[in-house]
């Protein structure tokens, strides 16, 4: 079968924006597709996202993308699958090219979400969206007026350190961490470097996650060209997506059977992709998670396989998961610092992977970085997809 | 400002309803015996559509608890949790108890409760 490539990326700044989410689409459209050598005669696929959670609808925005940069396309879609959206976006690209169908497909998400400080200063005139949100949630939850997973997460951060002697400053500190690594980050929402004191004194909102501990809601864009071998414009810079693998559980957010803290489509995605690509979990050099908490973070990199139940913890203590370590896990920041514009998050993810393994990551990049993965998920992690990314034979492996 | 949730299903309604009269039930397929949790109105495991309404287990083991900062009701100080029922599975409730005085694995037991907005619901309450 043919392999697919990424062969271009591009995002925006991520934090909070006035600029209309159909503009940050063109122009990272634009971007991935001059970073990839292309015009938009030659894409053949355009999919997209919705541009927000909080929005109210706005229909058909692939379409009208397509228009307007003038893209004659054999494959268009819009895909609304929670957090896994733009992932599952790039796993119908690749598999489309793969079977021949296009060689070339443009995927974009572009969100700006009403900001909530707008949304608690007039509940009244924003209960529509209130009520909307409540709407994600089953009967059963809806009843308890839950309007976001904040407590799913925190009942599973909960049960997790209960399970496992997990501390709070355990917990916290993957905050510092990945803002850390946001710190390396020109791009991220973050600027300014946080502390462990600071995280375990900042409000606690659901226990027992912390303000800095939970993902805000940003808003941003990213776009990649996913193309075949023949449309390659150079190798030394196109990324080949080795293996992708998606994965559900049989569940619609809390589970009502179980183990809460336990994941297993996690797992599943990500022994798929691995098998298919054939690398093992040791030969990966960076990794983008989605986890949106802190305290899922932990959970997140067990579930990969990187470490045993709750092991991570320590793993991350020692140094294991940043700049030195055996794997370089959120680079980016991750979605608590980098920013967490969710339909747009795996994108974010695949371009730090592509960056990294381009050895176009600046100061944060892994030195000879040859295999990547990337993890999302939607929902309270019922479903996820991990994607094995790896660079052209023969490539060079130091930095640019 | 109409605050009642959406009723998204019809064995939801039908839950809720019963719960307002004081019973706490599921369903059960009768074609094949089987209990489901939530309820439903077509049978997961042989796609039967003929259901009876039985009780729920009343009493159960605290699983994991929290507050919540943003929601429509339940909010803090109200406890949200998630109560495990033997043979049926995890139920999210709110516990009827201050926060720091409860611990995962204690037994609760079944409630009505009203919120202040007016709509009918369960809780659990530890036992003495
Ligand atoms: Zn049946």
């Amino acid at each position: 079968m043919r392999e697919a490539y990424i062969a271009g990326v591009a995002m925006t700044d991520i934090g909070w924006h006035e600029e209309d989410p159909h503009d940050m689409g063109a122009r990272v459209c634009a971007a991935a597709l001059r970073d990839a050598g292309l015009t938009p005669s030659r894409v053949e696929g355009l999919i997209s996202t919705p541009h927000g959670y909080m929005t109210g609808a706005r229909k058909m925005i692939t379409q009208r993308m397509a228009g307007y940069l003038g893209m004659e396309c054999g494959l268009m879609l819009e895909i609304d699958s929670g957090g896994n959206s733009s992932s599952v976006a790039v796993h119908i690209a690749r598999d489309r090219i793969r079977q021949g169908g296009i060689n070339s497909c443009l995927v974009f998400a572009a969100q700006r979400e009403t900001p909530p400080k707008e949304i608690r200063g007039d509940v009244v005139g924003h209960f529509h969206l209130i009520k909307d949100a409540n709407s994600l949630y089953d009967s059963y939850q809806a009843a308890y007026g839950v309007i976001s997973p904040l407590p799913f997460y925190a009942m599973a951060i909960q049960r997790y350190m209960h399970l496992y002697g997990i501390t709070p400053e355990d917990i916290a500190r993957v905050a510092v961490l990945l803002r850390e690594h946001a710190l390396k980050h020109p791009q991220a929402a973050y600027k300014e470097p946080l502390t462990l004191g600071e995280v375990l004194e900042s409000k606690i909102l659901t226990p027992p996650i912390h303000r800095h501990e939970s993902s805000e809601m940003h808003d941003g864009a990213a776009a990649l060209v996913v193309v075949s071998g023949e449309l390659v414009k150079d190798e030394g810079r196109a990324v080949r997506i080795a293996a992708i693998r998606e994965a559900h559980d049989a569940t619609s957010f809390i589970p009502y059977r179980g183990e809460i803290s336990r994941f297993p489509c996690v797992g599943r995605a990500a022994r798929g992709a691995l098998d298919e690509s054939g690398y093992s979990i040791a030969d990966v050099d960076v990794a983008e998670v989605y986890g949106a908490f802190a305290g899922m973070e932990p959970m997140m990199y067990e579930e990969l396989g990187f470490f045993a139940p709750g092991e991570a913890p320590a793993a991350i203590e020692e140094g294991r998961t940043t700049h030195g370590g055996e794997v370089l896990i959120n680079p980016s920041g991750g979605r608590l610092s980098l920013g967490h514009p969710a339909y747009v998050t795996p994108l974010l993810e695949f371009v730090e992977v592509v960056r990294q393994l381009r050895g176009e990551a600046g100061e944060r990049q892994r030195l000879g970085a040859s295999v990547g993965l990337v993890h999302t998920e939607q929902g309270f992690i019922n479903g996820s997809i991990v994607a094995i990314l790896d660079r052209l034979k023969g490539q060079d492996a130091g930095a640019r | 400002m109409d605050t009642r949730p959406y009723m998204q299903d019809r064995a939801a309604e039908e839950f809720f309803s019963r719960l307002e009269r004081g019973s706490f039930q599921t369903t059960r397929c009768l074609a094949c015996g089987e209990t489901h949790y939530p309820p439903r109105i077509v049978c997961p495991a042989c796609l039967g559509e003929d259901m009876e309404w039985v009780d729920l287990p009343r009493e159960g083991t605290l699983v994991a608890f929290t507050q919540q900062s943003d929601a429509i009701r339940c909010r803090r100080p109200d406890v949200l949790g998630l109560v495990e029922l033997e043979g049926i599975g995890n139920v999210i409730t709110r516990i009827d108890a201050p926060f720091e005085e409860l611990r995962i694995g204690i037994q609760v037991a079944f409630a009505t409760w009203t919120s202040p907005d007016g709509v009918a619901l369960h809780q659990f309450r530890p036992l003495e």
